[in-house]
């Protein structure tokens, strides 16, 4: 839940990259530390391992200065995407405000996407909220590669109409930055809204 | 909407109490710093060295230990771990979990003794759970505390911030 400090007028939110590994979870992060000004952006915390695979989070605060008197920071974190670090992403996503779902568009990583997802509806399950009411965006990464499913094809297994959640999906190749900020401007939105 | 998407608003007057709190922790236990966090993360208040620049990282790495140690507790068929020590050559940490919410932080260094510290902090724990209590109870609308047009004003900042 997001905490605003009335002492301070600081208003803090977080927002959770989830999605399963080699997703592009981090280069999301590692893009928006890169492009966004230095006076908004704080240090890139990783914890990998030696081959730089995520092993507990990534984070990165970001500071957007004072709106309306409030000081407002939003901190972005990652999950491992591994099947074996469940655990640990329960742990990141504790006290989220919301979460981009950052989806691989490969063929091959279909069922992985779709198994992570439905981890996500049950730890956000599990941690007493309403998973319909949740704030999630949908980034289907990786766009550019020619074994990429048609987003139609995504939608259907992870956006399907027939649920009636229609969240907000952008079509990304993160590490170039293709879709990153409309993928954080639309979260952020969407926590702002339930602030 | 669902309630636990509502904010958690602390009040000025909560603030001072806390800060009040961690300050007198700090100079009881001659401790070098005292955090309150938020289980996510979130720094609440800070007392102490002031020259400490990385705050908000510390309390991001704090949470995710004592997130990460509830899952280790319940592997463990407990329900989680109420304290954690964490011992350096220089400084030591120890963190303290108040009503399953908030994080209570103190560094120290060899100087002051963990049996003073614990001591101190369960004292401190105890008289920031009816600080918390009081933040519960509280139910201040929204447009209250930031005014009805921080949304659209907030929206125009993203827009500004948030691009390549």
């Amino acid at each position: 839940m997001a905490l605003i400090n009335v002492a301070a007028r600081e208003i803090h939110c977080k927002i959770v990259y989830y999605g399963p590994g080699m997703g592009g979870k981090t280069s999301n992060l590692q893009y928006i530390h890169s492009a966004v000004p230095k006076e908004v952006k704080g240090d890139l915390l990783s914890i990998a391992t030696e081959t730089e695979r995520t092993l507990f989070f990534d984070f990165l605060p970001l500071d957007l200065g004072k709106v309306r008197g409030f000081q407002t920071r939003f901190h972005l974190y990652t999950v491992p995407g591994q099947v074996l670090y469940e655990r640990t992403r329960v742990a990141v996503l504790n006290g989220a405000d919301g979460v981009v779902f950052v989806a691989d568009a490969q063929k091959h990583k279909l069922e992985e996407n779709i198994k992570s997802l439905k981890e996500l509806a049950h730890n956000v399950t599990k941690m007493n909220k309403n998973f319909r009411e949740f704030p999630i965006v949908l980034q289907y990464n990786k766009s550019d590669l020619p074994n990429r499913l048609p987003t139609e094809k995504l939608d259907a297994f992870l956006n399907p109409p027939a649920l009636n959640l229609h969240w907000q999906r952008y079509e990304a190749v993160a590490n170039r930055g293709d879709g990153v900020f409309d993928t954080l401007k639309a979260i952020s939105r969407l926590v702002i809204s339930k602030l | 909407m669902d309630p636990q998407l509502t904010s958690v608003i602390v009040p000025a007057e909560e603030v001072a109490q806390i800060e009040e709190c961690l300050a007198h922790l700090v100079e009881d236990t001659q401790g070098n710093h005292a955090l309150l966090l938020d289980k996510s993360g979130q720094v609440i208040a800070s007392q102490g060295d002031s020259s400490r620049q990385d705050v908000t990282a510390l309390g991001a790495l704090i949470a995710g230990t004592f997130a990460s140690s509830r899952e280790v507790a319940k592997l463990l068929r407990e329900k989680d771990f109420r304290m954690l020590f964490q011992q350096g050559v220089r400084e030591n940490i120890f963190i303290a979990l108040i009503d399953e919410q908030w994080i209570l932080c103190i560094i120290f260094n060899k100087g002051t003794h963990i049996g003073l510290v614990k001591v101190l902090t369960k004292k401190a724990t105890d008289e920031l759970s009816g600080v918390l209590d009081r933040v519960r109870q509280q139910h201040r609308a929204r447009d209250d505390v930031l005014g009805s047009s921080f949304r659209t004003s907030m929206e125009d900042t993203i827009d500004l911030l948030f691009r390549d």
